[in-house]
């Protein structure tokens, strides 16, 4: 199926769910809120028109910069095996207590892609068996992939900045 | 209390736990599995990852798009090529920017290399660590003649960066070309060879056949990838589903077994070997003349004679170094087939030329929670023969 | 005339005190050195044997972390076989080698688990920081990658590339088996014990 006939399909099947749809170069894209994604991934992998039962990946992306309402988005990567064809969902994740449903009890490789949305983007996962930091260490502070989280707070060492570098020679363990 | 009367207090679990890595020699690379085992069975395994952490994603939210390209490359290490063909395809979809047909080739040529030399490193480990050591020197001899051919193109043995937004960084050569032809000759003895040690040799079968089984349905919730998911029956090669960069022009077979176990996946994986081989042969005989890079100048920088003569090309040239490209915003996903699985890069643009997001979407990454359920059941020696046949490599899982 | 006085009592007080501070030192170099000349001899002789075996013998332990990982392996394979310069077998576990090359960037996550594996090293051991990303933090200056391992554990020897090429990590073992031979039988050398 092509992507207008995915997207013309799901707004048959799901009348009030969906946000919004997009075609950007192809692609099936559909806009669902949190609340409604179970309902909608469910939809997905049962109908058999569509049968999307292989999960690719869950993506997020932090708005901030663009300061668009809501600012954070999850990205459901779905593909059909058997109809070679794929949708993409985008929910997007109020920055209040940001929280999405699981869909691992219908995909089980969704439980690592969305545990690394929470190490990353604090984005809490309702359902999830295991809401804990998966890539940084348990006891790390703050989660990486925001936008208003620092690159780093070190400088680069070059010549002209000679007072941070001898700081850090004498903080080195010595050689022998 | 005593030290005998406390060890009878913890006596009252049934298992014990067992940590293995993150340094060890058969985990490849820094992975860390928490083994809960009654005697030498495993009861459940549990990983941890996060060691090899390098913020890659939020590194390429400050840089230019072509300087997120060796950053790329040091995801996959072992495919760097592939890397980098993912994130180009998918900013030039993003661009709407039509790459020639001999870049297309030099691009297959230089993936399907990659796969070879990753696949070699893949049979050498795996061997060495179920126990065939000959086999581990007789792979890298062979990939010492791949990295050869990469010196040869790119300068780099490994990180080649070669490929580049709009095609490749350089034009093919006389002398790589007649390397590629020589090593083609040579390779397909070789792979009967690695076969004549392990196929058929009863150790390999013993400690490979019938363990970390997984079935059609589980590999596909489990969303494994490549070839761990044709192993267990799913004929899904995205060479085949969803082209990209000219793979429908080349006739090559895509083996696919039922077993679903360790053997069915070394199985798959020589085979690839072979397909691989003969992909580049008929990539070699058929190579297009014509650009080896879009001659769109907004996108890739002009021939250096050009700068001499024409105003525009200095001009291009000045920009594309300086500011670099600058892509239309969106977002787009673009997978391709690396030797792990299926890669894919979701970049997400903001119409400047720094990529707003870029996401990496890992084979290895997806295969670990599957991998881990395959450990249970099975033995303490088994576990080591798993993760060698999923084939994990660290820098993606933990980009 | 009282500064005068003063001051040639102070220096008389200044001369006593050196007087008996080099005493003190010939004293204590005398014991350092019993046996005087022939004992220097033969220990420096000695250490210099010492010193030639374990530039001969060094086994690395396996910590290959990342890229620089599979340079190391090529460099012992067939083509660049490390075993002739003597590094022969990686140990497995670190309490059985004496050279660590750390091969590879190293996390926040990874940094205490290197720190350990360098103190389960038995001395006298080495380390060797093979690739930019060891040795200074490389391509990634971020949150997550200590900017060299020199940070965590006290290096000898440092091979930039990215990954250096197995030639190039041998002329780095190379060097180190220079650097043990010109410590050996020297107070530096005498250094590297429990």
């Amino acid at each position: 199926m092509t992507g207008e006939e995915i997207i013309a399909t799901v707004k048959a099947g799901l009348p009030d769910t969906i946000q919004d749809t997009a075609l950007p170069q192809g692609d099936a894209v559909i806009f669902v809120a949190p609340d409604c994604l179970q309902k909608v991934a469910a939809f997905l992998k049962d109908d058999p028109s569509l049968k999307f039962d292989y999960l690719s990946d869950v993506s997020g992306v932090d708005y901030l910069i663009e300061e668009r309402e809501p600012r954070f988005e999850a990205v459901y990567l779905l593909y059909s095996i058997d109809h070679s064809h794929s949708i993409r969902i985008r929910v997007g994740v109020e920055e209040e207590n940001p929280s999405v449903p699981t869909v691992s009890e219908l995909w089980k490789g969704a439980l690592y892609p969305e545990q690394e949305l929470f190490d990353m983007f604090g984005i809490h996962i309702e359902g999830h068996p295991r809401m804990e930091r998966l890539i940084m260490p348990k006891d790390w502070v703050g989660h990486p992939l925001r936008k208003d989280y620092p690159l780093t707070t070190e400088p680069v060492a070059f010549s002209h900045n000679r007072d941070f570098k001898s700081e850090l020679v004498k903080s080195k363990p010595p050689t022998r | 209390m005593s030290v005998t009367e406390q060890g009878l207090l913890e006596r009252d679990k049934d298992t014990m736990t067992l940590n293995m890595g993150p340094q060890h020699p058969s985990t490849h690379g820094v992975f860390r599995v928490i083994l809960e085992m009654d005697g030498e069975v495993v009861k459940t395994a549990e990983p941890e990852i996060g060691y090899l952490h390098t913020g890659i994603e939020k590194t390429s939210e400050n840089k230019r798009y072509v300087h997120v390209i060796p950053m790329t490359d040091r995801l996959d290490y072992l495919n760097p090529p592939g890397n980098n063909l993912a994130f180009c395809l998918a900013t030039e979809k993003l661009l709407g920017v039509e790459i020639p047909e001999r870049a297309q080739a030099l691009r297959v040529i230089m993936c399907e290399l990659a796969r070879i030399a990753s696949h070699l490193v893949w049979l050498g480990t795996h061997a060495l660590d179920i126990g065939a050591m000959t086999v581990f020197l007789y792979c890298w001899r062979e990939r010492e003649m791949v990295l050869d051919l990469n010196e040869e193109i790119s300068g780099v043995r490994m990180m080649t960066s070669y490929i580049r937004i709009g095609g490749v960084a350089k034009d093919a050569t006389r002398p790589w070309l007649d390397g590629i032809r020589d090593f083609i000759d040579y390779f397909p003895a070789k792979v009967d060879e690695y076969e004549s040690l392990l196929t058929k040799n009863p150790i390999w079968m013993d400690r490979t056949q019938g363990i970390g089984v997984f079935s059609r349905e589980e590999a596909i919730n489990w969303s494994l990838s490549g070839p761990a998911l044709r192993a267990s029956g799913v004929n899904w090669d995205i060479r085949k589903s969803r082209p990209y960069s000219g793979y429908e022009k080349y006739g090559f077979e895509v083996p696919v077994y039922q077993g679903g176990d360790i053997y069915d996946r070394y199985r798959v994986r020589v085979e690839e070997m072979r397909q691989s081989r003969e992909i580049i042969n008929q990539a070699i005989q058929k190579l297009p003349t014509g650009d080896y890079k879009t001659p769109d100048n907004k996108v890739s920088l002009p021939p250096r004679e050009t700068l001499h003569t024409s105003m525009e090309a200095l001009i291009h040239h000045f920009k594309l170094v300086s500011e670099g490209v600058s892509v239309p915003k969106g977002e787009t996903y673009v997978p391709i087939e690396g030797p792990r699985g299926e890669v894919g890069f979701y970049i997400v643009s903001d119409g400047t030329n720094v990529p707003y997001r870029v996401k990496l979407r890992a084979p290895s990454f997806m295969a670990i929670p599957g991998m881990c359920q395959m450990m249970t059941g099975c033995y303490i020696a088994d576990v080591v023969g798993i993760i060698g046949s999923i084939d994990i490599v660290m820098g993606e899982v933990d980009r | 005339m009282g500064l005068i006085e003063d001051a040639a009592e102070r220096v008389g007080d200044e001369l006593n005190n050196l007087k008996l501070n080099v005493q003190d030192s010939i004293e204590a170099m005398d014991h350092e050195y019993a046996g005087s000349l022939y004992d220097t001899v033969l220990t420096t002789k000695l250490g210099k044997v010492v010193g030639w075996a374990q530039k001969n013998a060094l086994w690395p332990a396996t910590f290959g972390l990342a890229c620089c990982a599979i340079e190391m392996m090529a460099m012992a394979n067939s083509r660049w076989d490390a075993a002739r310069f003597g590094a022969e077998v990686f140990r497995a576990s670190p309490r059985q080698a004496d050279l660590m090359i750390v091969s590879g960037r190293v996390s926040q996550k990874m940094a205490p688990i290197l720190k350990q594996i360098y103190d389960q090293m038995p001395e006298p051991k080495w380390v060797m920081s093979m690739g930019a990303c060891a040795s200074c933090g490389g391509v990634f200056n971020n949150y997550s990658i200590v900017q060299g391992v020199d940070r965590v554990v006290p290096v000898d020897v440092y091979v930039p590339g990215c990954p250096p090429g197995p030639e190039a990590l041998l002329y780095g073992l190379i060097k180190l088996q220079e650097k043990i031979m010109a410590e050996a039988g020297t107070d530096k050398a005498k250094k590297r014990v429990a």
